[in-house]
């Protein structure tokens, strides 16, 4: 229901409006976005105040090299041609014949081709077609339908060509290309490296889990074809291969409407997306959302990634510790270098240590600070190894975790807990330097959490030496 | 005259009810991130980024900024939040000041897609394919709003994207706009009024196609 007093009245237009006004008020980015924007922000080099300066040089210069290329483009033969969108066929004459497709895709199809134009991504119909795809943002690709394949392309040079025989062949010159059957992952072909389907057969309408095992079967049996220095396994079908749920009649249907409409990519071209996860724990249905992340981890690019993390999540909300973190280690062996790898190593470390598991927290704690001196969860992971040294009765250790705490972190629950514990430890231990750290926690923090313990410690330990 | 009416009697949105607007997270309060920023600590870094990335992409998302183009946009904001933090002195709210960023970067990247459109139409002789529709936005009303926005005048586009969507009172609107405030109410209420006319041109042309009725 919508709380805004503009647009007001019944009509079907300010109702319209309201509405939509309402629905851009929501259009916020998911958390890949987020996490996908900290990762390029966080690690984006900074530039000082003579980088500033020195821009603005720069910039004339960049205004001048594009003036003179913008002359150099305007007066320059053009042969490039770009085709118009829509599903138009593009049927070369008797020389090759270059297109430029959205997004700055160079094509060339070679004598008696035919390509069709579907959307911002293409279909081969017959002949041979090089492309050279520059990079793609990810979550973007590239996409080439040949007969029932579908090659994805983040950016890079390749050829597809289909024989009269309805035989695909993709070869790649450079980067890295995908090839895939509906939802199945047939090959991944890196640069020097060749794949061919066998002849395809009408069976494909048909083919359930045991048609794309079956597919899948054809790809490996085109090994042999590889150049003798490829390695072979390249072509099999990945670990993470997953025979997909037999074909609906509506996802016939949408295959065949996608003649005339963009292709999707293999990761949004199921209905078990992000939103569709998040709606249902929304609606509180945990079991439903965390099948669909499992279904999303199986797949590739920042989505699965985002999934195999959200799995460890949803496991741990429920109460499934172990679980939990067991999914976290198998997210951090699948993407070592992930996004929310950091994210996973701190929710391991905080599980760990909340179920108790004081040895193992500690492993991994001491190894997240041994391994990631920059990082800004120090202080956190740091507060977390001095709580449980703590709790061992290790005060020493606990005094050097909560000074690294102290160091790294200037959030003021760390550095208040971590100031306070590390003063209380150096008391334990029986120095005098304990009760100036308490005094020095006092003066920082006089309404602090700790205040009234910080006081009576100060009081004991005042006490106790005027005993001796 | 209710909590949701102008002096002269027209309706206005009370800023408290459009505090709903999803806001991004991270905790804290913004003076304790602005000074944690001060003093480069990336935790602050990423409390700051997480709590106003989203609200930054909402923002070029409704000011125009194309979808292949909104993730870098974002970042551009962000990269000059970063350069100029140390000259940012508090006067107004940390919220104020980053969307006063984000509308100046906004406005300056509309000016250079419409160079970019000229300049590929002279060399090309043929204008650039429409970038492929976002899946994130398959929302007819949401395109219909769009649309609609991008014919407003700057000027009016920017008050009426920040009071109507993002929910801000109109002082901080006025602030971001930089002109007064009976200004900022008036370049709302045109508009608005702009916004109403066509939304209803619009509508009224499709009436006949999906058989609604639409009052003139």
């Amino acid at each position: 229901m919508s709380n805004r007093a503009w647009p007001d009245g019944d009509d079907p237009v300010a109702t319209e409006l309201r509405q939509a006004l309402d629905e851009a008020q929501h259009r916020v980015p998911d958390d890949v976005t987020v996490r996908r924007g900290w990762a390029a922000f966080g690690s984006r080099p900074t530039t000082g105040r003579r980088a500033a300066r020195l821009s603005w040089f720069a910039g004339g210069m960049a205004s001048t090299a594009g003036l003179a290329l913008a002359c150099a483009a305007l007066l320059w033969p053009r042969h490039v041609q770009t085709p118009v969108q829509g599903p138009v066929a593009a049927q070369a004459p008797t020389e090759a014949r270059r297109l430029t497709l959205e997004g700055g895709v160079e094509a060339e199809l070679q004598h008696t081709s035919v390509m069709r134009i579907e959307g911002s991504d293409a279909r081969v119909e017959g002949g041979a077609v090089r492309f050279k795809v520059p990079h793609r943002r990810p979550g973007h690709p590239f996409v080439v339908r040949a007969d029932r394949y579908r090659v994805v392309v983040l950016g890079t040079r390749f050829g597809v060509a289909v024989a009269s025989d309805r035989r695909v062949d993709v070869d790649v010159d450079e980067g890295v290309v995908e090839v895939w059957s509906a939802d199945v992952r047939l090959a991944h072909l890196e640069p020097g490296q060749r794949w061919n389907s066998a002849v395809s057969s009408e069976a494909e309408t048909t083919a359930g889990p045991a048609g794309k095992a079956a597919e899948a079967q054809e790809a490996q049996t085109e090994a042999p074809e590889l150049p003798a220095a490829a390695p072979a396994e390249k072509l099999v079908p990945s670990p993470g291969l997953k025979f997909g749920r037999p074909e609906t009649r509506r996802r016939q249907s949408a295959r065949g409407a996608a003649r005339v409409a963009m292709v999707a990519t293999p990761a949004r071209s199921t209905v078990e997306s992000p939103g569709a996860a998040r709606a249902a724990l929304v609606a509180g249905d945990a079991p439903r959302a965390l099948e669909i992340y499992r279904n999303l981890a199986l797949k590739t690019g920042p989505v699965a990634e985002n999934a195999a993390y959200e799995i460890g999540r949803i496991l741990n909300e429920r109460g499934q510790s172990s679980a939990a973190v067991a999914a976290w280690r198998r997210y951090r062996s699948d993407y070592p270098s992930g996004i929310l790898r950091v994210e996973a190593d701190v929710s391991i470390i905080e599980t760990l240590a909340r179920a108790g598991e004081t040895d193992d927290a500690l492993t991994e704690a001491t190894d997240f600070l041994r391994r990631r001196p920059d990082s800004e969860r120090r202080g956190e992971i740091a507060r977390v190894a001095g709580d449980l040294y703590r709790a061992r009765g290790d005060c020493r250790h606990a005094v050097g975790a909560y000074q690294v705490a102290l160091s790294a972190s200037r959030a003021r629950d760390v550095t208040e807990a971590a100031g306070f514990y590390r003063a209380a430890c150096l008391v334990r231990d029986g120095g005098n330097s304990g009760v100036d750290a308490l005094r020095s926690y006092l003066r920082s923090y006089p309404d602090g959490r700790f205040k009234r313990q910080a006081t009576e410690l100060i009081e004991q330990a005042t006490s106790k030496t005027a005993a001796h | 005259m209710g909590p949701n009416t102008k002096d002269n009697g027209e309706a206005v949105n009370t800023p408290g009810a459009l505090r709903s607007v999803p806001a991004g997270k991270g905790g804290g309060h913004d003076h304790d991130i602005l000074a944690g920023c001060r003093v480069g600590d990336r935790s602050a870094w990423r409390a700051l980024f997480d709590r106003y990335s989203p609200i930054v992409h909402r923002f070029l998302a409704t000011f125009g900024v194309p979808p292949e183009e909104r993730e870098d946009a974002c970042q551009e904001v962000f990269v000059a939040v970063y350069r100029s933090l140390t000259h940012f002195r508090g006067d107004a709210r940390l919220s104020t000041w980053i969307y006063r960023i984000a509308a100046r970067y906004a406005s300056r990247a509309a000016r250079r897609r419409r160079v970019r459109t000229m300049l590929s139409s002279l060399l090309l002789r043929e204008p650039l394919p429409p970038p492929a529709p976002d899946a994130s936005e398959r929302s007819e009303r949401l395109r219909m709003l769009d649309e609609l926005v991008a014919k407003l005048s700057p000027k009016k586009k920017l008050v009426l994207v920040l009071f109507e969507i993002e929910g801000l009172p109109i002082e901080e609107v006025a602030q971001i706009a930089e002109c007064p405030e009976n200004t900022a109410w008036s370049r709302l209420h045109y508009a608005r009024a702009e916004l109403m006319a066509m939304a209803r041109k619009r509508l009224k042309a499709k009436a006949p196609a999906t058989g609604r009725k639409v009052r003139s």
